[in-house]
């Protein structure tokens, strides 16, 4: 207890003359930077005996630590007797600075997520206004709580804690859920984009930005071209962040979410190489052609160095999960803590730590999630919507939080130009880009695409973050306050308006008269038609260099990272095997094949209705409008390449594979059914041979049907499926007698099992 | 692997398919080793359940459907010249193809072409005409278990009310075509 006491009140000391208690945030003064120079009085400070020692001493200028201490010692020593005696009779005491830094850490996290709640609970909120403008708003409301009380600026955020602690999870949830094979296939235009689109940005702003400083009425003379050209820097990335939550709301077709999403991710390494090499100019003397060159090369350093750390983490992470077997517990944990240590490698060598971080998630992802167990890899899944939802939440907070303050400097025309031209400079980029990236492809960016695209490059917490960077020049305050204007004006007036204007877009083309019942019917099914074909010829297949690595996985990588060649089974092929294994055990009971369809049969009976229908029936305009409301609902989507990602759900849980499993299961009875009635067909036809084979001959095709529909190529559980299902075909149109031969058989073969 | 697939398809052989399909020569390299991958047996034809394997069909509402359309009649294997055959049907139609060769036998690419392929789709017991239960089967297998039979029964009628011209209650080729319109 005295020990305890002695170091507690060693930390607070030292902690106190380097931060002050202010107010419940302590924490945040800690992490964050400060502001200003004041010491006001806390606010509230607990009843304690070390608190009012604190208070006591905050107003004495200490001349030293040694004396300080000596002081301290002489006074707690002497206080120690009372504070025996108080401390023997008080059953609850509140000792506030023990815990104040978790406390405070997590009564942050748990505002954000009420916050969360909150906004969820009114369904019509998140469609209107999305979630990250409701987050700065509700930031914007703490940061003026906390100026009000203080008086003074709140804390600003500390670029560190955003760049180690809150970004990481967001790219890593952004990159291992990323749909791998949308991003290869568009990857030329995304790299197109990220790369020579942010740079035409950097430049075209920072140059238009420095004509309007030669104004001389702005009083702006003093920014030279250099500091544009640093402020374009920053300000031009497209932030993964704000754009994930804002695109969200909007649905918009796969492909453009990719490009967009991918741009703002990949645009992370322009971004720090163009970022830090300006900074450098700035701090130079004098600027050589070299120097520029380096600056490219830097370039390709930063992104290949980045995206080379990142495969070997990966790499590394999936030859450890293959020897989890016995532990699977921590298996998750790898899976974080590779991809977290890729990170701080990639950022110790000044590489793009977000390159890194979403190469390892795509590397490793394939060879862990075989290895590891299925409930690991739920838990790996829920862990990461976790944190980067939590991340997310805080990141708009603070945004809100930091805006309020006095350091900023509010030089209106400056500031409205910076956005005026940011926006300019993104929709001339992006048509300029498109009309290159349409010569190449068939499938072209339409222009509403395009109008997306422009519109979608918010920005967001990562220029904010990289402003706070910046060295301290005198004109800092006047690119904070920008920064702050041009994220506020993105996040809140192009975050909500579009969800209406990609409404109006749409709208706009839909003028034609609704089509008719026959030819919705008939559109869908040439787009199944479609995507059959398309999977039948491997259309994925298409690229050479897919093709090798495919190669190169199969015969090599997979020995290598995979335990054993066992294929994990998803859900819909464990749903299959079940289903097979409930049909032979009702089988088996029934002793038949005679299984009655569960659904009646469509091939008869229907025949003679249509005569007796009145067309006046059918031409009712109520009718008709319920027919097109139930073909809007029902009609099965066309497969979707991969499962879209989403912020608020895993994969897997949403509407594509209930649908998938739906059509298997009808499918499966579909089967059964034609089984049952060729086979009493058939049955009924050599009732009289004894002969097994010739029935087995028969039915022959249709064993083969009953082998199919394995989604995954799991050869084991096929030939499973292809014995069990030849044994029940074959065993069943013998006679009675032998259905006690199949019921034991039957029993016996299922029940280990189940 | 690309290589080893080339050597086992012989040149003249590329050359007549890509006569009868109009696909080109890296198109046709590159859909044999597809074909190849596919074909697990190693005996130069795909059987039925080879192309179930493919998990994406599998899902797919129209999966037998489409499986079926590649075997002809009553068979049971399919060659590579056959596969060629019905995927020349889904080459997209190039401008370029349009003057040439009026006389000539009809691509298999045309338009009238992939509207026949469709047609067989919905039309199993081909007797060119889709019936209202052929309709019937092809809507349960597209929207599934969550509407009624009457109610799937009043769509089919709709649609074929809509479409029937010459009242026979069933959609004949050429009511299919002025369908898709």
């Amino acid at each position: 207890m005295v020990g305890n006491a002695e170091i507690r009140f060693g930390r607070n000391r030292e902690s106190k003359q380097s931060d002050e208690f202010e107010g419940g945030l302590w924490f945040v003064r800690h992490f964050f930077e400060e502001s200003s120079e004041e010491k006001p009085l806390p606010i509230w400070a607990p009843d304690t005996k070390r608190a009012a020692r604190a208070r006591a001493l905050q107003g004495s200028q200490p001349q030293s630590l040694e004396e300080d201490v000596l002081r301290e010692n002489t006074s707690w020593a002497a206080e120690e007797a009372q504070g025996n005696e108080s401390l023997e009779h008080a059953f609850f005491s509140l000792d506030y600075q023990h815990v104040q830094v978790p406390f405070e850490i997590t009564l942050w996290i748990m505002l954000a997520s009420l916050a969360k709640i909150g906004f969820h609970l009114y369904n019509k909120l998140p469609s209107v206004v999305p979630e990250s403008c409701l987050l700065v708003f509700v930031g914007l409301i703490m940061g003026g709580i906390i100026y009000g009380l203080n008086n003074k600026s709140p804390p600003v955020m500390d670029s560190d804690i955003f760049f180690l602690y809150l970004l990481p999870p967001i790219v890593l949830d952004a990159g291992y859920f990323m749909p791998s094979r949308p991003f290869f296939e568009n990857i030329g235009t995304i790299l197109l984009y990220a790369v020579v689109g942010t740079i035409w940005n950097v430049f075209g702003i920072g140059f238009s930005l420095y004509g309007i400083c030669q104004v001389e009425s702005f009083h702006l003379q003093d920014v030279s071209l250099l500091h544009n050209l640093l402020f374009g820097s920053l300000i031009a990335a497209v932030d993964p962040v704000a754009v994930l939550a804002v695109f969200e709301e909007i649905h918009v077709n796969e492909k453009l979410r990719i490009l967009v999403f991918g741009e703002s991710l990949l645009n992370d390494a322009v971004t720090v190489v163009l970022y830090k090499l300006f900074r450098s100019f700035c701090e130079m003397p004098a600027i050589k052609t070299v120097d520029v060159f380096a600056g490219v090369g830097k370039f390709f350093v930063v992104g290949i160095g980045g995206f080379l750390v990142g495969l070997t983490f990966g790499m590394i992470a999936a030859f450890t999960t293959r020897f989890t077997k016995n532990i699977r517990v921590i298996e998750p944990l790898f899976v974080f803590l590779y991809s977290y240590l890729c990170y701080l490698t990639a950022e110790m060598f000044h590489l793009s730590g977000i390159v890194a971080i979403i190469a390892c998630a795509m590397g490793m992802k394939r060879y862990v999630e075989a290895n590891i167990s299925l409930k690991s890899h739920t838990t790996v899944k829920y862990f990461m919507k976790m944190w980067s939802s939590v991340s997310d939440t805080l990141i708009f907070i603070f945004l809100g939080v930091s805006t309020i303050g006095e350091n900023h400097e509010w030089n209106w025309p400056y500031i409205c130009f910076t956005v005026i031209f940011c926006l300019i400079w993104r929709a001339l980029g992006v048509l300029v880009l498109t009309f290159f990236v349409n010569r190449f492809h068939i499938n072209t960016v339409t222009s509403k695409d395009q109008f997306i695209i422009a519109y979608g490059g918010l920005r967001g917490a990562m220029c904010f973050s990289l402003v706070f960077l910046l060295p301290d020049f005198h004109r800092k305050q006047l690119f904070t306050a920008a920064t702050t204007v041009v994220i506020l004006f993105t996040v809140f007036v192009q975050g909500m308006t579009i969800h209406p204007l990609v409404d109006l877009l749409d709208v706009k083309k839909k003028r034609e008269s609704a089509p008719t019942v026959g030819e919705q019917i008939h559109i869908r099914f040439l787009d199944h038609l479609l995507a059959g074909i398309e999977d039948i010829s491997g259309h994925w297949g298409q690229y050479y260099w897919k093709d090798k690595l495919e190669y190169f996985n199969s015969n090599y990588l997979q020995k290598i990272l995979l335990r054993e060649y066992d294929q994990p089974k998803s859900s819909i092929v464990l749903l299959y095997e079940k289903l097979e294994r409930k049909h032979a055990i009702e089988l088996a009971e029934a002793g038949q094949l005679g299984h009655a369809p569960s659904h009646p049969s469509l091939l008869n009976s229907h025949r003679t209705v249509i005569a007796d229908r009145k067309s006046e029936d059918i031409l009712n305009p109520d009718v008709l409008k319920n027919i097109q409301e139930i073909l809007a609902r029902s009609l099965y989507r066309i497969r979707r390449t991969v499962p879209a990602y989403n912020r608020h759900t895993l994969p897997g849980e949403t509407e594509p594979t209930e649908q998938a499993k739906e059509i298997l299961i009808l499918q499966h009875r579909s089967l059964w059914t034609e089984i049952s009635e060729s086979d009493t067909f058939s049955s009924r036809k050599e009732s009289q041979k004894a002969d097994s084979y010739s029935a087995q001959g028969d039915s022959s095709p249709k064993p083969k049907l009953c082998r199919s529909l394995t989604v995954e190529n799991a050869e084991k559980a096929q030939e499973l499926k292809h014995n069990r299902s030849k044994s029940v075909c074959v065993i069943s149109p013998l006679q009675p007698s032998g259905t006690a031969w199949v019921n034991k058989k039957e029993t016996e073969e299922l029940t280990p099992d189940i | 692997m690309g290589s080893r697939a080339s050597t086992l398809l012989r040149d003249e052989e590329i050359e007549e398919i890509k006569k009868e399909t109009g696909f080109s020569h890296s198109q046709i390299t590159r859909l044999y080793s597809r074909f190849t991958s596919l074909d697990k047996g190693e005996n130069g034809t795909l059987s039925r359940e080879d192309f179930q394997r493919i998990p994406e069909l599998a899902i797919n509402p129209l999966g037998d459907r489409i499986i079926n359309a590649f075997f002809p009649e009553g068979e049971d294997q399919v060659n590579f010249r056959g596969f060629m055959r019905t995927l020349a049907h889904f080459r997209p139609i190039e401008d370029n193809e349009k003057s040439k060769d009026q006389n000539g036998p009809e691509p298999l690419n045309s338009r009238s072409n992939k509207l026949h392929f469709a047609f067989r789709l919905y039309d199993l017991d081909k007797d060119d005409k889709i019936s209202r239960d052929e309709l019937l089967q092809v809507l349960r297998m597209m929207v599934g278990v969550n509407i009624s039979d009457e109610q799937l029964g009043s769509i089919a009628d709709r649609t074929i009310q809509e479409a029937d011209q010459d009242g026979d209650s069933a959609i004949s080729f050429a009511e299919f075509v002025k369908l898709r319109c």
